[in-house]
């Protein structure tokens, strides 16, 4: 590795710290006590109150009102803090919001995927339920363990 | 202001070479595209879950199946406590974690040996977790896979996983009873794949690292300038907890 501002030699791009090629975060921090250091720390225990938080909430709904409620409006509930949890996880303990917007976006776009997996195969799942419902063969079934 | 002054500036050269456009290393970038790819297999895991349970017409009840402690007794009624304390344990073993890869930014080794350390304590913690909850269900279902194939399996072995003060679960198990026995068949099925399979990567991510621990005590890291092996495999490990953040949903709130 060349010493610290020295041009970098093709050789560093393999063999040497890829770390320090990188202005992110991974350079050149040195003093654990400085107050940037401290205010990142100060962020973590922030962002684990917040998912204990919302978790606590998901598990009281749950345990409570989960049978007292209309089905979708508890599903919307819990994906919603899902998603926020996840949202939390991802930009702050994976650092994903700390890098540059063209990497996030190549992170996030092929998730986008799933808005459609998720849409096309439950709709299927619930066509088929329909489907299985209400055929003769099904009615004729049920008639016959009704007796 | 003079911060955004200074990145229009760089803009036009981002793509220009010479420099990382992402400004992210090939080991970071290659951990990002697999944790992609594996989001991908477990969203396919969880997809097909939603949609076998959009299909059958009585699906069980988490409150009912799920309501089982440790040391609590045969007839506790504790829904969803057990898989709290899982879930906060892998939550802290998260925070744990980016501890580790904050240290190592600065390339503190005696914190990054402590966070780790307490990462791994999590991380087994969980995975004890898991095998009693395993174990717990496996008697609750005469076995892990692949039970409730059998039609003349009592009623009441499934009944009691059910919410039976809902009218259409009467119904059913009133008119046609094996449509309750196959949902509860599938239920398990995917339960012990999904939570088997994420137990896996938690297991896997425990021992990356019990290996990390040993090369930052010897010091590897420190002679080699940084700690990015810890930033790799924090990314794994958030991973897997986010992944328990949509299991947790699917399986035992929805």
């Amino acid at each position: 590795m060349s010493s610290h501002g020295g041009p970098l030699s093709e050789k560093d791009y393999y063999e040497g710290d890829q770390s320090k090629l990188y202005s992110g975060l991974m350079s050149h921090h040195t003093d654990v006590e400085s107050t940037e250091s401290k205010t990142q720390i100060k962020k973590i225990w922030k962002v684990f109150w917040i998912l204990l938080v919302i978790t606590l909430a998901e598990v009281f709904i749950g345990m409570k009102l989960s049978h007292s409620m209309p089905k979708p409006l508890l599903a919307f509930i819990f994906l919603g803090l899902t998603l926020l949890k996840a949202g939390y996880i991802v930009a702050i303990f994976m650092h994903l919001g700390d890098e540059f917007k063209g990497f996030i976006i190549t992170v996030l776009i092929p998730l986008v995927l799933f808005v459609w997996f998720i849409i096309a195969f439950l709709a299927d799942g619930s066509f088929w339920l329909h489907m299985n419902n209400s055929s003769s063969a099904r009615q004729h079934l049920t008639g016959q363990a009704a007796h | 202001m003079s911060h955004a002054t200074a990145t229009t500036a760089q803009e036009p050269n981002l793509w220009g070479g010479g420099r990382s456009p992402y400004n992210v290393s090939y080991g970071k970038m290659m951990m990002w595209a697999f944790l992609l790819s594996d989001a991908l297999t477990f969203g396919a895991f969880l997809i097909s879950y939603g949609t076998t349970r959009f299909f059958s017409t009585v699906w069980p009840d988490a409150n009912t199946v799920f309501k089982s402690f440790p040391f609590a007794g045969e007839h506790a009624n504790l829904p969803l406590l057990f898989v709290s304390l899982m879930t906060f344990i892998l939550i802290m073993s998260s925070v744990t974690m980016v501890l580790a890869v904050h240290a190592g930014h600065y390339g503190d080794k005696k914190s990054v040996t402590k966070w780790l350390l307490w990462t791994i304590v999590g991380g087994i913690a969980f995975l004890g977790c898991q095998a009693w909850e395993w174990t717990h269900l496996a008697g609750e279902c005469g076995g892990l896979w692949g039970t409730f194939t059998d039609v003349t399996t009592p009623v009441a072995d499934y009944e009691r996983f059910f919410n039976t003060e809902s009218i259409e679960v009467k119904n059913i198990f009133h008119n046609e009873p094996l449509v309750a026995m196959q949902s509860t068949h599938n239920f398990f099925n995917y339960f012990f794949t999904i939570t088997g399979f994420h137990g896996g990567h938690v297991t896997s991510g425990v021992i990356f690292n019990i290996l990390m621990l040993v090369n930052t005590v010897n010091g590897t890291y420190e002679r080699r300038g940084h700690y990015e092996m810890v930033e790799k495999i924090g990314l794994y490990w958030h991973f897997v907890d986010l992944v328990w953040v949509f299991v947790f949903t699917c399986f035992y709130l929805l």
